[in-house]
């Protein structure tokens, strides 16, 4: 049942005119030779052929974000019923991530309509990954750079054109209602590109190391030393937490406009990496030192997110790496962990001994 | 389920009055502004209390689901929105989210005895806890309630304190840190008097609410008395946004304290990471 | 050698990072890891937050060995000057540097960076050993991009600024990768009272950006690291350079040059000039 196209790169336009009719439409824009995520209105904008820097989430999250707007009392709280959302050029790391994302705003006791009726309304139109970059590590995180997982529509560069493949049904009813007229069917020879670009990525991605002892390895290391050599090569700034398709943990702050009563509730993302994420208005920080807070970071993605959502936070995008001011590089930190977790002998927890110390 | 977790709905102050003798701890009687629908709670969950303008910050509710006229927050001036809370008077509006987190298991409570163990102004959820009790007092057993501050003037709820004194159906061990003048009950610390008391661990729960060094030394005391890691409990605080499990940053462990605490057993935290 | 000899407890250097374009710091504690130490153009992370951090984390009396390139020579006298800690505590590693190149904008080698283009102190200013040749320092007027810049219409420059802090995330990557940007508690993450709001947006974001160059104005060494951190590409240093020049301009001081003078912004003098007062 899903459809395939062709479309050719002058038609681009056609394509996104159809997009910005129906939804606000996010795509990859060039900054100064950052490619950054911006509302697009046409084709040209678009820069398709680099690797985004910063993440597909904020289509949907943005950093800064109005809760409500007050006057004394409550005005308004926006609903996330705005102009449905849809981005165009989300590579494949990036369209599951918003999965991931999912389960944490969308399920729980509480959902977050902010967040989930604007996925759940959206389109997402994804972008095969050709040239995978050296920091890329989707397939050790259980993906590919053509995976189909969170998007909507699949695009598949083959020069001159896009293949153009629907995922799911809402792309595949896009699609049909987009382009009623003039479609333009993939050759086989348009296929057979497609199908090379697709094994060419593969296989220039790193072999597959394996990190599926991770969580067992997090389990015994708590108390590792481990944690304060792996702060050492961090600066504690925020670089990876906002650029990571996965984080989601934000700030919420008042804004009120000096001398009135107007203002608006927002959130603003936020970082684990900062102290001030956990101080207590007592001035007490369960989380006092840098180590503390590296290892949230990484037992959040790879311990904690597995046991409430069943899956590791990381989408093996490699921003946090590529971007980093100072080179950090969690597949090393990831490596130091499995092997320091074969070091380690299994703690028994629970005994009434540790149970006194645990206070 | 409210369909915006993040809207807070209007409560009105119908009382005020300053709780401790340094000033810096107040008590709410709130009440819902005509146009709020009243909710349901149990005794350990919590609010967020919203000042626009100023932000939130989360209180356990201390009030007592079978007080229905009204629901109880005391307040320690510590930060900015406690700040703002503080400069409230009768009358006025405020913001409200909740109840928030998940509460004392007073089910598993019914037709046995239970231990109440507080230390200073963490006594609020225990309040509710005893008020809840009290007011379906054929369903427990033995009630004990050991709390202690740091001067008879920091105790809480004093004037309560007093009439469960007078009940006779309920053990109440009040103690201070130093002796004082005019005090005639216990002086020592909480752990110490828990210890003289000597509750009987025999179909017993325990709940334990106290600044984090009273409850590290506490729990060895009630551990030696024969009390299970799971039948003891306490409720946790950590710096808090959303309260809804979504902003990240109240976790122990995989747990969220807003969502999956604040009340944990001591069997669980021993099983967690940062636990206590 | 550094090691063996007790002269240091560690050494605070680079290592080859995820790539051959990229390199990362790294503390070296045995003899038999000195081997991974490089330097070369992709050493551009300042490391001297992370002497700072080595500092922290050890026994008072560690000696920390830090590989210096001219601009990091010059924070760490700068700190000094300003009492952050004593000169016996680090070990001075001098190395001339060429300039170093961003990784993101090609192979290395590619494209020096900007502070590195206007650089005069390519070798550190005071060391204890130094490795290889020192670098002849450029020529020229190091303030000619901002008086470039200073062409522009006032309109024209707003607009730049605009186009830049437009492109701010607020990670404050180069606030943490700065070797000068040390303060305990930053104004900026102060919640009470909350000097300035905390949204990535246009005033906020400025107002950070002002706030910092303000407080590193006669104590920034134009490293260009706060550059180099951005994940985003925005252009801070240029602004530095401007009032590094006032500063140099009015009181005669350069920062990092020595651990004795004091600063500029820590002193009065009744000849300073006062003519911005009404």
């Amino acid at each position: 049942m899903s459809s395939s196209l062709r479309i050719a790169k002058p038609d681009l336009d056609q394509l996104v005119s159809a997009l910005t009719s129906r939804y606000r439409l996010f795509g990859p824009v060039d900054v100064d030779g950052s490619t950054v995520l911006r509302e697009v209105k046409s084709a040209d904008e678009l820069a398709l052929g680099a690797a985004l820097d910063g993440s597909v989430k904020a289509a949907f999250f943005p950093q800064t974000e109005t809760l409500l707007t007050y006057d004394g009392t409550v005005s308004e709280a926006p609903s996330g019923r705005d102009k449905p959302t849809a981005v165009i050029g989300a590579r494949p790391c990036d369209a599951r991530s918003l999965l991931l994302l999912d389960k944490v705003f969308g399920t729980g006791k509480y959902w977050d309509p902010l967040w989930q009726r604007r996925h759940d309304d959206s389109l997402v139109i994804g972008l095969g990954c050709s040239a995978p970059l050296e920091t890329c590590f989707c397939n050790l995180m259980g993906s590919g750079p053509f995976d189909a997982e969170g998007s909507d529509i699949m695009l598949t560069d083959i020069g001159d054109a896009f293949v153009a493949e629907s995922c799911t049904d809402k792309g595949e009813r896009f699609l049909k209602t987009a382009y009623k007229s003039q479609v333009q069917r993939p050759s086989q020879a348009d296929l057979d590109k497609a199908g090379e670009a697709r094994s060419k990525a593969l296989a220039s991605l790193a072999p597959a190391a394996n990190y599926s002892g991770v969580k067992t390895a997090l389990a015994k290391l708590w108390d590792s030393a481990l944690w304060d050599e792996i702060a050492l090569g961090c600066l504690s700034c925020g670089a990876c937490a906002y650029l990571c398709p996965t984080c989601h943990c934000f700030d919420v702050q008042d804004e009120t406009a000096p001398g009135t009563q107007q203002g608006r509730r927002v959130r603003i993302w936020d970082t684990c990496q900062s102290a001030l994420f956990t101080k207590e208005a007592s001035g007490h920080n369960p989380r006092p030192s840098a180590k503390d807070r590296i290892r949230q970071r990484v037992m959040h993605k790879f311990s904690y997110f597995v046991d409430n959502y069943g899956e590791a936070a990381c989408v093996g995008c490699g921003r946090c790496i590529r971007l980093c001011p100072v080179d950090f590089d969690v597949r090393v930190v990831l490596e130091r962990v499995i092997a320091e977790g074969r070091r380690t002998k299994d703690k028994e927890r629970g005994t009434k001994k540790d149970v006194r110390h645990a206070g | 389920m409210p369909d915006n977790p993040y809207v807070p709905i209007p409560v009105r102050v119908q009382n005020v009055r300053v709780e401790s003798d340094d000033r810096t701890l107040r008590t709410y009687d709130l009440v819902f502004a005509d146009d709020a629908e009243p909710f349901e709670y149990l005794p350990g969950q919590f609010c967020q209390l919203s000042i626009l303008g100023k932000g939130e910050a989360a209180f356990g509710i201390a009030s007592s689901p079978t007080e229905r006229e009204f629901l109880r927050f005391t307040v320690n001036r510590v930060g900015t929105v406690t700040t703002a809370l503080h400069y409230l008077k009768e009358g006025e509006e405020l913001g409200l989210r909740g109840p928030l987190g998940n509460h004392y298991p007073v089910e598993k409570f019914k037709g046995q005895n239970v231990v109440l163990v507080g230390g200073g102004f963490a006594f609020t959820t225990l309040r509710s806890l005893a008020a809840y009790l009290l007011a379906n007092r054929s369903d427990y057993g033995d009630i004990t309630v050991i709390y202690g501050a740091r001067r008879p003037g920091l105790l809480l709820y004093r004037d309560e304190l007093t009439e469960w004194e007078k009940r006779g159906d309920v053990a109440v061990h009040l103690t201070i840190d130093e002796p004082a003048a005019g005090w005639d009950k216990a002086v020592g610390f909480v752990p110490t008097v828990t210890g003289k008391v000597r509750p009987s661990p025999k179909d017993a729960w325990a709940v334990v609410c106290g600044p984090p060094v009273m409850i590290k030394y506490t729990m060895p005391v009630l551990l030696d008395l024969g009390f299970a890691p799971d039948r003891i409990y306490t409720s946790l605080e950590r710096r808090m946004k959303c309260g809804v499990g979504k902003c990240g940053r109240c976790n122990i462990g995989p747990k969220y304290v807003c969502t999956d605490g604040p009340v944990f057993s001591y069997a669980e935290l021993a099983s967690l990471p940062e636990g206590v | 050698m550094l090691l063996k000899d007790k002269k240091a407890d560690l050494v605070i250097g680079y290592e080859r990072g995820s790539s051959k374009r990229r390199a990362r710091p790294v503390v070296i504690r045995a003899d038999k890891d000195v081997d991974r130490l490089i330097f070369d153009d992709t050493c551009g992370p300042s490391l001297v937050p992370f002497a700072r951090k080595a500092l922290r984390a050890t026994p008072l009396g560690t000696r920390v060995a830090v590989v210096a390139k001219g601009c990091d020579g010059r924070a760490l006298v700068q700190q000094i000057a300003e009492g952050q800690f004593k000169r016996d505590q680090v070990v001075m590693i001098g190395v001339g540097c060429n300039g170093v190149t961003d990784h993101r904008r090609g192979a290395s080698g590619e494209k020096r960076e900007a502070s590195c283009e206007r650089c005069r102190y390519p070798n550190p200013p005071v060391y204890d050993v130094f490795v290889g040749e020192p670098v002849a320092a450029g020529t020229g007027d190091e303030f000619a991009g901002v008086a470039e810049f200073e062409k522009l219409a006032s309109a024209d420059r707003w607009a730049w600024f605009e186009h830049e802090l437009g492109k701010c995330i607020r990670c404050y990557a180069c606030r943490n990768a700065c070797p000068m940007c040390y303060c305990e508690e930053c104004v900026v993450d102060q919640t009470n009272p909350l000097w300035l709001g905390k949204s990535a947006e246009r005033p906020d974001t400025t107002l950070f950006h002002l706030v910092r160059a303000l407080h590193t104005a006669g104590r920034c060494v134009d490293c260009g690291a706060c550059e180099r951190a951005c994940p985003l590409g925005v252009r801070l240093a240029l602004l530095n350079k401007r009032l590094e020049r006032e500063v140099r301009e009015r009181f005669g001081y350069t920062a990092g040059l020595s651990m004795e003078a004091t600063p500029a912004l820590a002193t009065y003098s009744e000849e300073d000039k006062q003519e911005f007062m009404l």
